[in-house]
């Protein structure tokens, strides 16, 4: 257990000690989580709205899909991604294995479904009341979309979480497509299991924690905001 | 459409600008559909609808700011009262003296602006709920305001209240009103024409007593549906034996005494349950409740005199079958 204790306290000395290597990959994990967060939610919504909101042909099959995209395994998409990307792959030239953009496109692909798939679920379980409400009160199409979304909030922000959970804690995509590059696309969870690897406890738990702040915070953030309604 | 089948079917109603339209029908008979129709919240799967001469659609600028419909259930955005009101006038980014506007459409509906708009959607009544709905149509001053049953499930002051400002927007702006309800005392009261809407067809002024189906073979070639009391409606034999009877309000005469059997004659006896009079002919309109069918039947002043009709009074009715029509 001392191991444990040590690792502990070491790794709070790290962190009040600004560590470069440690806020390196802090950085990196939080540069990739926004990147990610912002495309999921940007493609995610709409998407959401149009599968929750409308009836159209073969929306069940759709449906299945989304729901099956939810397990995807991440070393899976990792592997994808980086065929994409490979200088062989069809987006090779674009250049962005083992880069932060590269990783966070293989992010946004595991956030996705879940965003979509929340998001569909908060639009259909809104009353259809609102809609009538909406258009009778002078909504256009876009004011009608803008403002379902707004009284799906609690449900869409709670769908944006789990993303951003999701995107926090993966290993497989960062380690597959950023490659684990010291100063450059290491992240707080591929720097977790290398430096466990190595036995270097106290970096490991410094992250650790790290990654339990920064969820923590975001969480409260979240309850905050749901209180002021 | 609902199952296949057209939830609305007649070839055409017009509504003046600035009347009162009653709409009444037992539940399922398209009322509500009607009003999301009249009030450009749904597209007919057939036809059009022509607003100021010009066919106009959801989401049309033409009426997307001028017609207004206040639903069955007061649906409120979670929001507070203020932001509720206040939507339709922000979408709209009309957005001068809006403190003053929230105040004012909130007390035609009765409720002090300082106490509520702070106040969450949650925290109200199904009444006040229902209250701040109809304000939140009212601050936008509508050429056309469809109510939805707006006096159901709710208590008697906010019903009230709510008649009191529909009425009042009409007076004051000319807003031209339909109202579903199955309140047709106020509506009969109030309208300046009142539609009778059963399975999805227009029935004429909403007098008439309809009598749905199935009907048995009976005596001397006539056909008949018994009522919980043992009295029987007669008819001449149906088209269908589901059809339904309509049986004309100005066809049934009221009588103090049994009326003897005369040919194609038939007599009921009920209770009266209401009587009211209609504002634009003078007529009163009596409800008789015959075991559990209510029937309604058109009186002169004199005939309520000379028979002494009033509520709770049991009456006699008499109808000719020749008069009875199907659909």
């Amino acid at each position: 257990m001392d191991f444990l204790v040590q690792g502990f306290l070491r790794a709070i000395e790290l962190l009040f000690a600004g560590d470069a290597e440690t806020f390196s990959a802090i950085s990196a994990t939080l540069v990739v989580a926004a990147y990610s967060l912002a495309a999921t939610l940007a493609m995610g919504l709409p998407l959401g709205f149009c599968l929750g909101y409308f009836e159209f042909r073969f929306k069940k099959q759709v449906r299945v899909v989304v729901d099956t995209a939810l397990s995807l395994p991440t070393v899976f998409i990792g592997l994808v991604v980086y065929a994409f990307f490979t200088n062989r792959g069809p987006l090779g030239e674009w250049g962005l294995l083992f880069t932060l953009p590269g990783i966070a496109v293989g992010l946004t692909i595991l956030a996705l479904p879940i965003v979509v798939a929340l998001s569909a679920t908060a639009v259909e379980s809104m009353d259809r009341l609102l809609r009538v409400a909406l258009i009778s009160l002078g909504a256009n199409r876009r004011q009608v979309f803008l403002s379902t979304l707004w009284e799906a909030r609690l449900s869409i922000l709670a769908a944006a979480l789990t993303a951003f959970g999701r995107v926090m804690t993966e290993v497989g995509i960062a380690m597959m497509v950023g490659g684990n590059i010291k100063w450059q696309t290491r992240t707080i969870t591929t720097a977790i299991a290398l430096e466990t690897n190595k036995g270097e406890f106290a970096m490991g738990i410094a992250l650790g924690l790290v990654l339990l702040l920064i969820a923590f915070t975001v969480n409260v953030s979240v309850s905050t905001l749901r209180k002021r309604y | 459409m609902y199952r296949g089948q057209p939830v609305l079917r007649f070839d055409r109603i017009e509504i003046p600008t600035g009347s009162i339209v009653g709409v009444i029908g037992p539940n399922g008979s398209g009322k509500s559909t009607f009003l999301k129709l009249a009030g450009f919240v749904e597209k007919p799967t057939a036809g059009e609808i022509v607003y100021n001469g010009r066919p106009a659609a959801p989401f049309a600028p033409e009426v997307r700011h001028k017609v207004s419909l206040m639903p069955q259930e007061p649906f409120l955005m979670k929001r507070t009262v203020l932001n509720n009101v206040a939507y339709g006038l922000k979408i709209r980014k009309d957005l001068d003296r809006l403190e003053t506007r929230i105040q004012t459409a909130l007390s035609w509906v009765g409720l002090d602006a300082k106490e509520f708009v702070k106040r969450p959607s949650y925290a109200l009544s199904g009444g006040e709920a229902q209250r701040v709905a109809l304000a939140a149509r009212l601050i936008l001053k509508p050429e056309v305001l469809l109510l939805d049953e707006p006096t159901a499930s709710i208590d008697a002051l906010s019903a009230q209240l709510i008649k009191d400002a529909a009425l009042k927007a009409r007076s004051e702006w000319g807003t031209t009103l339909i109202i579903a309800s199955h309140d047709w005392q106020w509506l009969y009261g109030v309208c300046d024409r009142v539609v009778h809407l059963v399975r999805g067809r227009l029935m004429g002024t909403g007098r008439e007593n309809i009598i749905f189906g199935p009907w048995e073979p009976g005596a001397n070639g006539l056909w008949g549906k018994v009522l919980s009391d043992g009295q029987r409606i007669l008819v001449q034999k149906p088209p269908e034996v589901l059809s339904a009877a309509v049986i004309d309000h100005a066809a049934i005469v009221p009588a103090e005494r049994p009326l003897p059997k005369a040919n194609n004659h038939v007599s009921l006896t009920g209770l009266i349950t209401r009587l009211a009079l209609e504002k634009a002919s003078g007529d009163i309109i009596g409800s008789v409740l015959v075991a559990n069918l209510p029937f309604t039947a058109t009186l002169t002043e004199s005939e309520v005199h000379e028979h002494g009709l009033y509520p709770g009074r049991r009456v006699h009715l008499l109808y000719d079958i020749t008069s009875v029509r199907w659909f």
